[in-house]
């Protein structure tokens, strides 16, 4: 569209993270989807007072023509939002894009093409505020993002998050540090912090210490805190891990 | 040549952040290197009593920083090394009264007067006055007491170290991390009131730069003001010139770190 402009003097080109909004669609009712809006409008106008967002098609059983799409988007647009694209979906959602003249939003992507291989509609209701949704795939099956990797210890006050994926930590975790994982989480020093897997309620995360001193450990929020450390315990190499609601230690 | 910027911090008070800066400066100097040590805690300034130059300090570090006093007006030299200035704090400002370029600018400028070191003793704490001190740093000395609250809080300042300096903002590589291991008590630690050296580094994960002994010395010395580094007779005295080798590059064996024997005559006589 506007590649003649993409002159390296005339401009930058940079990718950058920004937040955005993502309507997702759950029946094809513009009507209803404009009341919808408005009401979100008029409860926060200033987080959602023309505020940009895409259009998730991807939990309708089939994607709307032409004609409906457009109904849709001006139903976004006159709710007083204003849509600036199409969330990821199949090659059909691509080619309805391309159509509409509406970039298709990849970041959706790893998120979206799981769901778009089963397309049973979900009964969540749609998050105002997009995010990637987590992966809770079990660590069995192999995470697609990989491990976050950090290296060296983690001092007291410091925190680490891994999000949707495992994170593995060479050195010690702190008195008053906290490391926190989606997936599971692998400590090669002492854990004198706090560690807490599965974050975003994985109840199939684990952790592995090498040299266990805790203060605390969560698996899918079930925690348990350490006033005294139990002496079989104490030094060793241990796992935790979710048994039903009991979270479990044992020295490995 | 750039001056290596030094800052002598701790996170907890009292542990011994101003002594040990007066003594690694004073050093230094004995090393033959040009020094200046500037006090970074404003309101409570103290390193101009160690260093003995109390009744000698005219204008200050925040009078700099505000362009109030050239550098030059405030420095003060040393009685005992003509190589080592003092730049005092201000007693009588608040610590919000130091700017970040306020504080690049000073450090700028004591590099072109050619200085090979510039040591900045920190505040307490984590605040702003700290924060300061260490932004700059290319190395830092972390004092601990061999009690469990001190080497907390200084795993909190070695984070710090590695996250909230310039050198870690601009991805330069890491601030050099000396731990000195002040107050220890080798009796103490051996009847269990007191972290060993290895206890110490085991929480922390890193190698001690040095072990300065609890001494009386350094606390007729610090009422003196006298940097307990000049008092060569004295082990904490003997330990700090150990230490200041060491983070010139020499390598020195660790002294003072077990129960001192007793002669014969200490033991009949008490000791």
């Amino acid at each position: 569209m506007n590649a003649k402009t993409e002159t390296t003097d005339a401009c930058d080109l940079r990718f950058g993270q920004v937040g955005i909004a993502c309507v997702r669609v759950r029946r094809v009712d513009a009507a209803a989807l404009c009341e919808e809006l408005e009401r979100r409008v008029r409860a926060a106008p200033q987080m959602f007072s023309r505020a940009a967002v895409v259009l998730d098609l991807s939990h309708l059983l089939q994607l709307p023509d032409d004609g409906t799409v457009d109904a849709l988007l001006e139903a976004v647009r006159s709710a007083g939002m204003l849509p600036v694209g199409l969330a990821y979906g199949t090659s059909e959602t691509e080619a309805l894009a391309s159509r509409m003249g509406l970039p298709l939003i990849a970041k959706f992507r790893a998120a979206y093409e799981p769901a778009a291989a089963t397309p049973a509609a979900e009964t969540r209701a749609p998050e105002p505020v997009a995010r990637p949704e987590p992966i809770l795939a079990p660590p069995e099956a192999g995470h697609p993002l990989g491990a976050q990797h950090h290296d060296g210890s983690v001092r007291s006050g410091q925190q680490i998050y891994a999000r949707d994926r495992d994170l593995i930590v060479t050195g010690a975790i702190a008195n008053g540090a906290e490391v926190i994982a989606d997936g599971n989480i692998h400590i090669y020093g002492g854990l004198r912090g706090r560690a807490m897997a599965g974050a975003q309620g994985d109840e199939k995360a684990r952790i592995y210490v090498s040299d266990f001193r805790a203060e605390l450990v969560a698996i899918a929020g079930q925690y348990r805190v350490f006033e005294q450390i139990p002496d079989d315990l104490e030094g060793r190499s241990v796992q935790c891990w979710l048994e039903g609601e009991k979270l479990l230690i044992a020295k490995l | 040549m750039t001056a290596e910027i030094i800052v002598v911090t701790s996170g907890k008070g009292g542990v011994g952040k101003t002594t040990t800066s007066a003594s690694l400066a004073t050093g230094l100097a004995m090393a033959g290197k040009k020094v200046a040590v500037i006090d970074f805690d404003v309101g409570l300034r103290n390193l101009d009593l160690i260093m003995g130059c109390e009744r000698r300090v005219v204008y200050d570090f925040v009078n700099v920083v505000h362009g109030e006093a050239t550098l030059k007006q405030s420095l003060i030299k040393d009685k005992r090394y003509e190589n080592l200035f003092v730049l005092a704090a201000s007693q009588t400002r608040d610590k919000d009264a130091l700017t970040q370029e306020g504080v690049e600018k000073v450090l700028d400028s004591l590099s072109e007067e050619g200085f090979d070191y510039v040591i900045c003793d920190s505040p307490a704490g984590i605040e702003k006055g700290a924060h300061l001190a260490m932004y700059f740093a290319d190395k830092a000395v972390v004092v601990v007491n061999p009690e469990v609250s001190s080497v907390r809080d200084s795993d909190r300042i070695l984070g710090l170290l590695a996250s909230k300096t310039r050198r870690a903002e601009r991805g330069e590589g890491q601030v050099t991390q000396h731990l000195l291991l002040t107050r220890y008590n080798p009796a103490r630690v051996a009847i269990g009131e007191m972290l060993s050296v290895t206890d110490v580094e085991d929480i922390l994960g890193i190698k001690v730069v040095g072990v300065i002994p609890e001494s009386e010395n350094v606390l007729t010395a610090s009422n003196n003001g006298v940097p307990v580094i000049v008092d060569t007779a004295s082990p904490a005295g003997q330990a700090y010139s150990d230490t200041v080798a060491r983070i010139l590059g020499e390598e020195r064996p660790l002294r003072f770190i077990d129960v001192p024997k007793k002669g014969f005559l200490q033991r009949v006589f008490g000791g």
